[in-house]
């Protein structure tokens, strides 16, 4: 063979630029060469960062649930809501078989659900506000100072009053008076006469009450939002995702009851609108360099700015508004007297004096708004419907918020919120040994009993009747309400309660993130956790983490098989057109190849000198592909390709996704582009065979 | 003496859609070692079919053809090849040198084919064989920076590196001027001389002719006369007056 070869190789390589068609078939595959390449370092990338977030943020490596579930575990929710998933009731047993098996690190505790939140409205929360202040008058008696912070938050009380009325006058104007409910109305004049301040002075309580009831809801900046969170075990979370970190506030101490926003909610859901407007039109277009004026999106936020000012205003009492027109009068060189107008003047924003504005609004306005609709702090009221269909709510403490290493800007993760695993059982409707405890004590002192279904008629109506007649009213006294007191006593005290290990551990969750020391054998482990599941009846169901992301885990592996298919077409095209190159070549050196027989040559000969061509053609001009796409990847890796949206932040594990190439795009792209090749070049390497040695005595031209 | 190269009554028929059209109608010829035979005639006479009949390149309608003793309608692909590639040289009248290689390994090319010898040998048996038709100062030039008769005389080279006991060479001399073509004729006639090699070729050309030392005339696809070279010379001008 090895005269042969040599001679093979010399004719291929002399042969490679001999012809216009050996171009055009190199020119494709060294542009097929170069898309493998690059198509395939993206999605590899893509998928290992994808993973990274999935890992990182929730998942884990794998995730065990209950087997019995109705649904599959989707981490990132699915279409309408939670997957419908049964409970791990012993989750500590779980945790202590799955920890024997030597692959496993740690096994942490995981329920997500989601609820309804009413953000406190502004009102609330200067109510909310009011409240503490009476509750420290009556607690700690009268100071100057405290009965000075009473009146300011009256005063601002007040304001708000005022707002409202100008709010409702003005829509009278546009909706006729029938359309407005008479009460709310009487209840607005109510609220603004002096008569009620007064009698407030009396009765703050009552007072307050009234306002919560009947002005509260009025205002209409309250927001329903909708909270998305993860109770766990907070204090193995944070040791088992270590790219979690703190922004701001602290971690919930271990064993409290304690929510942690995550930071990319917090700042896109409960910041001050106005303030999350120009945050956005910095980061999306002046950082960017592009222009407001160019773009219907920022100029848009800003006409929104100006429209709606009031949710600045009604956050500001006398004293504040005061400041407020005095810092912006100076700020903006103005004589302006009117709080709105002057926050239209400052919102009037274009390209020229934007930085200026953001900045007099940070450095000047800001310090006198709560930015945050919840601030870290303060405590969190969640309700939600349990599994059994009763509305649970805790009251959770807000420690800070959190984000993901390099996943600032991903609302995939940054939607998710902590939670301490124990309010959370509350709100699955999960009954901790304290609430049945609790449950138990009513029980007695109402003297309920249970009875079963088959039995209830007749203990309700039979002639026993011995659960109405040992109903004991008196114990029940109505002399003493619950007042609010004693419930925000009992709230404290369940908030300051500091909950063991143990009570973390044994009780519901509704799946576990499986950590792993060695993440290589995810398979293997999945099916060991299979084996002892199945041996120790724990019916749990193990995934992996890109099934447990649901949709999302299979979004690069669509892109993956969407990029399979544009290969596979551009292929197809390609095989075509190599053919038909590659069968003109061989027609074009029908009198070469017929002097070759014609001197001695085999047919092996003319296959192999046919193949030696094309592969020394693929490996050419594949190389070369590969160094241009190799060219492109380290490029784009040193660059970054920034992502396009919030979602692709997640799948870019950050802002920018810089591509790597592994060894195995480039042996993937050469094995698939010399494989195609060959294959195209069969047909014709098999015509070539056929041309008879009597073509060598038939004159070219 | 047994002939090199024997055919009886051959006969080759083309087909030219439903019609077949003959080109040889009964030929036999015998060919005996050392000889410089001319295949003379018009165009259409059937020289080209002779040739490529003896030379393998071609196969008999009905009758024998023997190489080397061998009846070539026996042979498979593959041992015809092998016969062309060993027994046989070729000398074409367009040169058919291979473009893209060098004048060296062009006429290295039947030896890296045959797969005998090693590089040094190769090397001493082109550059040998190159000094025999005088172009060993261009080894390394492509064909086409060669004249006709230099590239016919790369061809020669080509043909005779194997050291064969037939070439065959068809209008060797047509795509050159009369006095290239009367060189390389009288090359071909030292080689035959010199290594005993015989030759086998067509032309239409009197004064090609009458170097060979026998000559076959071939019309209608029988052959009509077989003479002396001599005779088939005065023959051709006889007829040209």
């Amino acid at each position: 063979m090895g005269g042969h070869f040599l001679v093979l190789l010399r004719l291929a390589l002399r042969n490679l630029f001999a012809t216009k068609l050996n171009i055009i078939i190199g020119a494709i595959i060294l542009v097929g060469t170069m898309l493998v390449v690059v198509g395939g370092a993206l999605l590899d990338s893509m998928d290992t960062s994808m993973s990274k977030s999935i890992i990182g943020s929730v998942a884990g490596h794998i995730q065990v649930y209950s087997g019995k579930s109705k649904g599959e575990l989707a981490l990132y929710g699915e279409m309408g809501g939670e997957p419908d998933l049964s409970a791990i009731t012993d989750f500590s047993k779980v945790k202590a078989e799955l920890e024997t098996l030597p692959n496993v690190k740690t096994v942490v505790p995981m329920g997500i659900s989601g609820a309804l939140v009413t953000s406190g409205n502004t009102i609330d929360v200067a109510l909310e506000r009011m409240r503490a202040l009476i509750r420290q008058l009556q607690r700690d008696g009268p100071s100057a100072q405290l009965q000075a912070q009473i009146l300011s938050q009256k005063e601002y009380l007040r304001q708000i009053l005022r707002v409202l009325q100008s709010d409702t006058k003005k829509r009278e104007l546009i909706v006729t008076e029938k359309a407005f409910e008479a009460e709310t109305v009487a209840a607005l004049q109510r609220a603004s006469s002096e008569a009620f301040w007064r009698e407030f002075n009396r009765d703050p309580l009552n007072g307050l009450e009234f306002l919560e009831n009947r002005i509260a809801p009025q205002a209409s900046d309250a927001d329903l939002i909708y909270l998305r969170y993860v109770g766990t075990d907070v204090d193995d979370f944070q040791k088992s995702f270590d790219r979690m970190k703190i922004v701001d506030g602290r971690p919930i101490p271990p064993g409290r009851r304690g929510f942690l926003f995550a930071k990319f909610f917090y700042e896109n859901q409960l910041k001050l609108k106005a303030a999350q407007r120009l945050d956005k039109i910095k980061k999306r277009y002046v950082e960017l360099g592009k222009k407001i004026a160019d773009n219907p999106e920022p100029k848009q936020w800003i006409k929104e700015n100006q429209a709606q000012t009031k949710e600045i205003i009604l956050q500001l009492d006398q004293i504040k508004t005061a400041q407020a027109v005095e810092r912006l009068q100076r700020a903006l060189g103005s004589s302006e007297t009117d709080l709105e107008a002057l926050l239209r003047h400052l919102f009037d924003i274009n390209d020229g004096n934007f930085n200026q504005r953001y900045q007099i609004f940070y450095e000047q306005i800001a310090p006198l708004l709560e930015l945050y609709r919840i601030r870290v702090g303060d405590v969190l009221t969640i309700k939600a419907f349990t599994r059994t269909g009763y509305v649970e709510s805790v009251n959770v403490p807000v420690y800070g918020t959190f984000q993901f290493k390099g996943m600032e800007d991903a609302s995939l993760a940054g939607n998710l919120n902590l939670m301490d695993l124990i309010s959370f059982r509350d709100l699955y409707g999960y009954l901790t040994s304290e609430k049945i405890e609790e449950i138990k004590k009513l029980k007695q002192a109402a003297g309920a009993r249970s009875i079963d279904r088959a039995n209830a008629e007749e203990e309700l109506f039979g002639t026993g009747r011995t659960v109405v007649a040992e109903a004991t009213p008196g114990l029940i006294d109505e002399s003493q309400p619950v007042t609010s007191e004693a419930r925000a006593l009992r709230r404290e005290e369940l908030i300051r309660r500091v909950y063991s290990k143990q009570e973390m551990d044994s009780g519901v969750a509704l799946s576990g993130a499986v950590i792993l020391e060695d993440p290589k054998k995810l398979k293997q482990t999945i099916q060991q956790i299979q084996e002892l599941s199945d041996k120790q009846h724990l019916d749990l169901k193990p995934v992996s983490w890109q099934t447990a992301a649901g949709i999302i885990g299979q979004f690069v592996q669509l892109a993956k098989y969407a990029l399979y298919v544009a290969v596979f077409i551009i292929f197809i095209v390609a095989l075509v057109i190599i053919n038909n190159a590659m069968m003109m070549a061989a027609m074009e050196r029908v009198h070469e190849i017929g002097t070759m027989r014609a001197i001695g040559a085999q047919r092996t000969f003319v296959l192999g000198l046919v193949l030696t061509e094309i592969v020394v053609l693929g490996l050419t001009f594949g190389a070369a592909g590969a160094v241009l796409g190799t060219g492109i990847v380290k490029l784009l890796g040193v660059v970054g390709i920034p992502a396009p949206n919030d979602w692709f932040y997640f799948f870019f594990s950050g802002p920018k996704l810089h591509p790597w190439l592994t060894a195995g795009n480039l042996i993937a792209a050469l094995v698939i582009v010399l494989g195609i090749s060959s294959i195209s070049t069969l047909y014709p390497a098999f015509v070539a065979t056929r041309v008879a040695p009597v073509r060598a005595m038939q004159t070219e031209e | 003496m047994q002939p090199i190269v024997s055919l009886h009554s051959v006969v080759k028929e083309y087909r030219l859609g439903n019609v077949s059209v003959p080109a040889l109608r009964g030929v036999s010829l015998e060919v005996y070692p050392r000889d410089f035979l001319s295949i003379a005639g018009p165009s259409g006479s059937g020289k080209t079919t002779l040739l490529n009949l003896i030379g393998c390149v071609d196969t008999a309608t009905s009758g024998v053809v023997q190489v080397e003793g061998q009846d070539t309608m026996n042979l498979s692909d593959r041992e015809l090849t092998n016969l062309r590639l060993n027994t046989l040289g070729f000398i074409f009248q367009s040169f058919n040198l291979v473009s893209v290689l060098s004048v060296f390994q062009n006429v290295e090319f039947p030896l890296l084919l045959q797969r005998r010898l090693r590089w040094r040998e190769r090397r001493d048996r082109v550059f040998a064989m190159l000094e025999q038709v005088g172009l060993a100062s261009h080894a390394d030039h492509r064909p086409n920076e060669l004249s006709g008769g230099q590239r016919q005389r790369v061809a020669i080279a080509r043909a005779l590196v194997t050291d064969p006991r037939i070439v065959l060479a068809d209008e060797p001399t047509a795509n050159l001027d009369s006095v290239t073509g009367n060189n390389i004729i009288d090359l071909m006639k030292a080689l035959n001389e010199k290594s005993g090699t015989t030759f086998i070729f067509s032309t239409h050309d009197a004064k090609v002719m009458s170097h060979a030392n026998a000559v076959i005339r071939l019309a209608d696809g029988k052959i009509v006369d077989k003479s002396s070279p001599v005779d088939a010379g005065l023959k051709q001008v006889a007829e040209v007056r």
